[in-house]
């Protein structure tokens, strides 16, 4: 053993040399060099979407810190690694991004498996691992380089039981959920709050995110003979349940989490999505100007695209990373300690975001109550559908 | 009861959309004896022909069917002319091979152009639904009914009662024979793929817009349940395609209306593996019809292995020990580590798969056995890791033997179908058995890596055990194959019958690599667990277990050094094109078809 540790300190110090030499060369180096950020996502394979709506709403972002004078006159970059969300690729990501010294700082993965087989890398590395769309309840338990912006199912969850139950009057609800670790802690959260609201859950399904035919559940669904049906569900397969619901003729009231508000719902759900009631953390009509200055701009630079969920989650973590690298500096420990300094940065999803420092999650999202109206997304206007 | 009759009605439609898929599979292996799996991906680019069709270009709906038809029919000819007929005199596991990597190509292509944002592809059929039991039928379920069954019916006619159905008949039942008879096989073999190919374009456009959604993912799902409904009913039978999916269809949703929801799938892969114990050829093959040929066995590619000298494998293994010593970054390293972890999955499935003969598409089930039997033993029970890896690993070799021995009476293709079902059945039992696997939210806070109480941490420690490791099984192994018993699995492999015949128990022999090889792939998933900390029911996914058999036919079958080199290029190469980014997956492709076609028993050659 002794053997070995002499080796990796031999190892060790011959790696510090080398760093040392590349770090003061990059001290030498004009600052017109950027600041990089490393991005572990999926490009490719079932989740490529989700990579691409990341870029989308990380550019703007950059684009825009850039014409403010990027940080400290330096611009900011991402390095974009392709995971396909695969915790063996994510790992060498990891250490790829841990080992090279011009990361300061990285995003994502965004599935869990990929996300936390990586953090015990970016912990020992110092390298802090900022996963925006981890709502896994054990991922800032990986350590205190693990930090994140993703919604709290645990703040959000009740505000939609409290839309379905207190606001719109659904006391025996049918739960849809998908089978994944977001979706299951979600449904534990949105139950124990509608409970606590008087409504009885008369049944809950959890299916796999490949499914497509509903049918079948929803005749489950049906006997069991509820007065509102809630959705946990991303886009897609909301959009598929609220038309099959339709189809097999359940004329109930349908709630869904906020996943499923993308501009994509209206168009893969059609007539079926219509009164739909959506708890949601920003919708285009938000008068705030963080709202405003990110629709406008996302849709002039994108042929006027219409930005969704994750466009805006990506948005705010490009954001939040480079408020806390411009506190921080472009040093590693020194970003890690910014994360509990930096204090309401504007933010489409927080209104203004501050992290808890105890949890390294972001409290408070904002909330609005949507319903769509003649296939647009619209404020609730309280009238009972 | 009136739900009853909803269920049956919900689980007759949802046969018919795994129907349409099913026909085409159905006609090729009909005639190639091929499992065709770049089906799934004609079927996507059906839908999306069919969205530009529909949204760009407005055609009505019968000219957007023929526009589709057409346009898979050719991708459908240009698989088999330049992807499939180079391969006819190769190793029968050869063509399964392309096709899996020419659907990585084709799933690529429609990503690259259209983007993996799902899109709507609105029914050309006006909006009425009719009254059944407590549901509804709209006119586009008639439409996939009608399809579905009428394609089913006119090939039968066609086969049955036509000259080319005759040929094409007389083709896959002996191919020499038909040929020596006149039969322009390779004509044959084209009108099968441009029918075929264009039957699976329209059911992409038919279950497209049956769901009003498209998206680049649905390739894999459309094969995994056209498969297993094709089997059901007895591969290359036409007619028992459609049966076999509506029974599917109606298992399915008789199994969500008992046990819920989460339980689907489940009774899907479940039916598979019990009508493949009843009835091995599927439920409607014909006394008559030829037994299924072994996979490998006289199919084995006649090729000189590689043989590398002694000395230069010590020479290898001395350099890859000393390797951390080098100023080598940890990417590099983590990159190896990979490479150890695929290299030790892949000497198991070289030995099931290459010695044996026992293709296995469900691996990574072995994989998840032991890292979750290597996990929850040190969490729960707090077993130092190092015992509780060799405790995945045995875990692996005892349950992986017993989910798999029912498939020992199987042959041919018939094997691989149901490890894939096996495979599936264990990633849903972790999933929905969440007392003891906590289901999707996984495990996380798994204790790293130790040994004798030192923790391994650093890339360098990681390294040398996993390398160590594996280094040690595949020394195991090489004995093992250099003994008396190796040579009875290899007897077993060319010929099973002379091997009985001389007094072998096939299914003993069978159980005995199983055992080995389900230790090692359980090994390399526990230090997989403790590597990463956090695993749940995806962590180890059919992708994994496609990778794994990638691997072992690219290193040769039944080759131990081949099984490693396999791996180390298998993961270097998307880590080498790691710069391509969106294309890497395209570029894997096409290497692995070029693979296939030009070195088809592998780099080292078959031992």
């Amino acid at each position: 053993m002794s053997n070995i540790n002499r080796r990796t300190l031999v190892k060790g110090s011959l790696a510090a040399a080398i760093a040392g030499t590349s770090l003061s060369r990059a001290a030498f180096a004009d600052s017109a060099e950027p600041i990089l950020l490393g991005v572990s996502g999926p490009l490719t394979g079932p989740n490529a979407q989700y990579g691409t709506q990341w870029k989308q709403g990380f550019d703007l972002a950059l684009d825009e810190i850039l014409a403010g004078g990027g940080i400290n006159g330096r611009k900011l970059a991402y390095q974009f690694e392709d995971s396909q969300s695969d915790p063996r690729q994510s790992v060498a990501i990891a250490q790829k991004f841990v080992s090279d010294p011009k990361i300061v700082l990285e995003l994502g993965d965004f599935s869990s498996p990929a996300s936390m087989a990586a953090s015990p890398i970016y912990q020992r590395g110092g390298l802090v691992q900022f996963g925006f769309t981890n709502s896994h309840p054990d991922f800032t338990k990986g350590g205190d380089f693990m930090w994140s912006t993703s919604v709290s199912q645990a703040d959000e969850q009740p505000l939609l039981a409290a839309y379905a139950v207190k606001k719109l009057g659904l006391k025996k609800l049918a739960v849809l959920h998908l089978n994944t670790d977001w979706g299951r802690t979600s449904r534990d959260y949105f139950n124990n709050a509608a409970k606590e609201y008087g409504a009885e859950i008369a049944i809950t399904e959890g299916y796999i995110a490949e499914e497509r035919d509903f049918r079948s559940t929803l005749v489950r669904v049906r006997d069991a003979n509820p007065d509102g049906l809630v959705l946990i569900s991303y886009y897609s397969d909301g959009a598929l349940i609220a038309r099959q619901a339709r189809q097999v003729g359940l004329k109930q009231v349908i709630c869904a989490a906020s996943s499923v508000y993308s501009p994509k719902f209206l168009e893969l759900g059609g007539d079926a999505v219509e009164d739909v009631h959506v708890g949601t953390r920003y919708f285009p009509e938000d008068p705030r100007p963080e709202v405003q200055k990110f629709i406008a701009g996302f849709k002039k630079k994108y042929n006027g695209l219409e930005p969704d969920a994750f466009n805006a989650y990506a948005y705010d973590a490009m954001n939040m990373a480079a408020a806390v690298v411009k506190i921080g500096g472009p040093d590693r420990k020194a970003i890690r300690d910014a994360f509990a300094k930096v204090k309401d940065v504007p933010s489409v999803i927080f209104g203004t975001a501050t992290f808890d420092v105890a949890t390294r999650r972001v409290k408070g999202a904002m909330n609005a109550e949507l319903v769509v109206r003649k296939g647009q997304f619209s404020l609730w206007d309280g009238k009972p559908t | 009861m009136s739900s009853w009759l909803d269920y049956t009605i919900n689980g007759l439609i949802v046969g018919n959309v795994y129907a349409l898929v099913a026909v085409g599979l159905a006609l090729i292996f009909g005639v190639s004896r091929l499992i065709n799996f770049a089906q799934g991906s004609i079927y996507l680019v059906g839908a999306y022909i069919g969205w530009v069709a529909v949204v760009q270009l407005h055609t009505p709906l019968p000219l957007t069917i023929i526009l589709v038809a057409v346009v898979a029919a050719l991708v459908g000819l240009i698989i088999e002319r330049f992807g499939l007929r180079p391969l006819q005199n190769s190793v029968r596991i050869a063509p399964l091979l392309a096709t899996i990597g020419i659907s990585f190509v084709l799933d690529q292509l429609v990503m690259l152009t259209f983007s993996p944002n799902p899109r709507a592809l609105p029914s050309q059929l006006p909006d009425v639904r009719f009254q059944v039991g407590g549901g509804t039928i709209g006119p586009l379920d008639l439409l996939i009914a009608g399809v579905g069954i009428s394609s089913a019916l006119l090939l039968f006619v066609f086969l049955r009662y036509s000259k080319l159905g005759w040929a094409v008949r007389a083709a896959s039942q002996d191919r020499d024979a038909a040929m020596q008879m006149g039969v322009d096989v390779n004509r044959v073999n084209q009108a099968v793929f441009g029918i075929a190919a264009a039957l699976g374009g329209v059911s992409g456009l038919l279950v497209g817009m049956y769901y009003n959604q498209i998206d680049t993912a649905m390739s894999l799902q459309a094969t995994l349940k056209g498969v297993v409904a094709e089997v059901v009913g007895g591969a290359g039978n036409v007619p028992g395609a459609v049966v076999g999916s509506l029974l599917l269809g109606l298992v399915e949703s008789y199994g969500v209306a008992v046990f819920g929801t989460s339980y689907r799938n489940l009774f899907a892969f479940l039916l598979l593996v019990v009508v493949l114990v009843l009835r091995p050829n599927g439920l409607f093959a014909s006394a008559r019809q030829a037994p299924p040929e072994p996979l490998t066995g006289t199919f084995i590619a006649p090729s000189r292995p590689v043989r590398i000298p002694r000395w230069a494998l010590a020479l290898a293994v001395a350099a890859f020990a000393i390797l951390p010593l080098l100023p080598v970054s940890f990417y590099v390293l983590q990159t190896l580590i990979n490479a150890w972890l695929l290299g030790m999955l892949a000497l198991s499935l070289t030995l099931v798969a290459g010695t044996v003969g026992q293709v296995s598409l469900g691996h990574a089930a072995l994989l998840a056995i032991g890292a979750y039997t290597s996990a929850l033993l040190s969490l729960a029970l707090n077993v130092p890791v190092g015992l509780a890896i060799i405790a995945g690993g045995l875990m692996s070799a005892a349950l992986g033997t017993i989910l798999i021995s029912p498939s020992f009476r199987l042959r041919g293709h018939y094997v691989s179908i149901a490890t894939l079902a096996i495979g599936e059945i264990v990633s849903l039992v972790i999933l929905n058995w969440e007392s003891v696997t906590r289901g999707p939210i996984g495990i996380s806070g798994i204790p790293p890596l130790s040994l004798f109480g030192y923790d391994l941490i650093s890339p360098t420690s990681i390294y040398w055990f996993s390398f160590a490791v594996m280094v040690v099984l595949a020394l195991l192994q090489a004995r093992l194959l250099s003994s008396h018993l190796g040579r009875s699995f290899r007897a077993i492999r060319d010929d099973d019958i002379a091997a009985r015949a001389y007094g072998l128990s096939l299914n003993r022999y069978k159980s005995l690599a199983f055992i080995f090889g389900g230790f090692a792939a359980g090994v390399s998933g526990g230090i997989a667990a403790h590597l990463y900390s956090y695993i749940n029911h995806e962590t180890f996914n059919t992708q994994q277990s496609i990778l794994a058999l990638t691997v072992v036919i690219l290193g040769g079958l039944g080759n131990v050094v081949g099984a490693i080199v396999g791996a180390v290029a298998l993961v270097g190469l998307p880590e080498v094109f790691r710069i391509a980014a969106e294309y890497r997956i395209l570029i894997y492709g096409i290497v692995l078809l070029l693979l296939v076609r030009f070195r088809p028993q592998g780099l080292l050659g078959t031992i």
